[in-house]
């Protein structure tokens, strides 16, 4: 016979391996974003997982039908949930409206349990403190509450002002705590004797760096473990610009300059073609 | 300095800007941007063209300063 103590190691052992394996199969919601049922399927597994370890529970096998039940209905639930809306609310709760068109609808309030001070105190969390900005708020499943701002009231974008932004893709990482990330510089579709050479300009080696990013058009920023050293940011960028406007510059000079006319013209044009291009370059080169 | 070689220095770094522009359109990953990239050193290129035939005129014109 095993001694009590062998017998509680392997069934904690037991516990433990089964919990990990369903809390993966189970999605990786964050704890914030736990509903109400998930709460209390979590304290029943976790209570039964316990009883079980314990040997409070002597008989292994209803113990772990229990859990079992525990661990699986969840996942039926969820399985269902996903395939009918219906059940989803049922199941999850459905999103109240709280205002609309700016005005507070007092009835969806009641049925949510919420007073009006409340209310305030969540617009006030979402950095509203006048409700006559809110065009439209809904309580979400888990209780927070979201809100739509009046058009005149949203934050300006991009976009509204009609500005130019310059277009990237996401940067690579490429250097991690002195290891050289082969993956991010494939992603770019670098290699190794890239970096190399990238890191030869600056006279660095890979050693020293903590991190490297490559952004989408090829420039290297790196931070060092010693923050002692000051490392040259890339510069290319704001030299290109700043050549590309002196040049512009020039060729009026020469515009101006020159008493032909046909010349003239010629020099004026290509003024113009450079502006053209410094307008488009823009956004991109001066980050 | 002369008109030549001023207008040879100005052609001089416009070079270096097109061959920066042509580094990044083909270093870039993101197809928008390589484009941008492409079409704006597209640009640079036509006025670089015609700096190099200003360039030929005043050699003809001032022989004597030819190479400054």
């Amino acid at each position: 016979m095993l001694a009590e103590w062998m017998i509680i190691l392997v069934r904690s052992l037991l516990m433990f391996v089964i919990l990990l394996v369903f809390l993966r199969m189970a999605g990786s919601k964050q704890i914030s974003q736990m509903t109400y049922s998930d709460f209390v399927i979590g304290i029943a597994t976790g209570a039964i997982a316990a009883l079980i370890s314990l040997n409070l529970i002597t008989n292994l096998a209803y113990g772990l039908l229990g859990l079992a039940f525990w661990l699986l209905l969840p996942l039926l639930v969820n399985y269902l949930s996903l395939k009918s809306k219906m059940f989803h609310d049922l199941v999850y709760g459905n999103q109240t409206i709280l205002i609309k068109h700016g005005k507070v609808l007092e009835d969806n309030l009641k049925k949510v349990r919420y007073t009006g001070e409340e209310l305030l105190s969540q617009l006030r969390r979402k950095n509203v403190f006048n409700i006559a900005n809110v065009e439209f708020a809904v309580m979400e499943p888990n209780g927070d509450v979201s809100v739509l701002l009046k058009p005149e009231e949203t934050p300006i974008t991009p976009k509204q002002l009609e500005w130019k932004v310059p277009v990237a893709g996401e940067p690579q990482t490429v250097i991690l705590d002195g290891n050289i990330v082969d993956e991010g510089l494939r992603n770019q579709g670098l290699n190794r004797s890239w970096l190399q050479s990238e890191l030869d300009k600056q006279g660095l080696s890979v050693e020293n760096i903590f991190i490297g990013q490559v952004d989408s058009a090829g420039d290297l920023y790196v931070d060092l473990f010693d923050d002692a050293i000051q490392v040259p940011q890339p510069t290319t960028k704001a030299l290109v610009y700043a050549t590309l406007k002196k040049c512009e510059a020039d060729l009026e000079l020469y515009a101006l300059a020159t008493s032909q006319q046909q010349v003239k013209q010629g020099y004026q044009q290509a003024a113009e073609q450079l502006s053209e291009v410094i307008a488009e370059l823009r956004p991109q080169l001066r980050r | 300095m002369t008109v030549g070689s001023q207008v040879k220095q100005t052609q001089a770094s416009l070079k270096g800007v097109k061959a920066t522009l042509d580094l990044y359109a083909l270093q870039s990953a993101n197809e928008e941007e390589k484009q941008l990239y492409e079409r704006n050193s597209k640009k640079v290129a036509s006025v670089l063209n015609f700096l190099e035939q200003r360039v030929a005129q005043l050699e003809f014109e001032e022989p004597q300063y030819k190479g400054f």
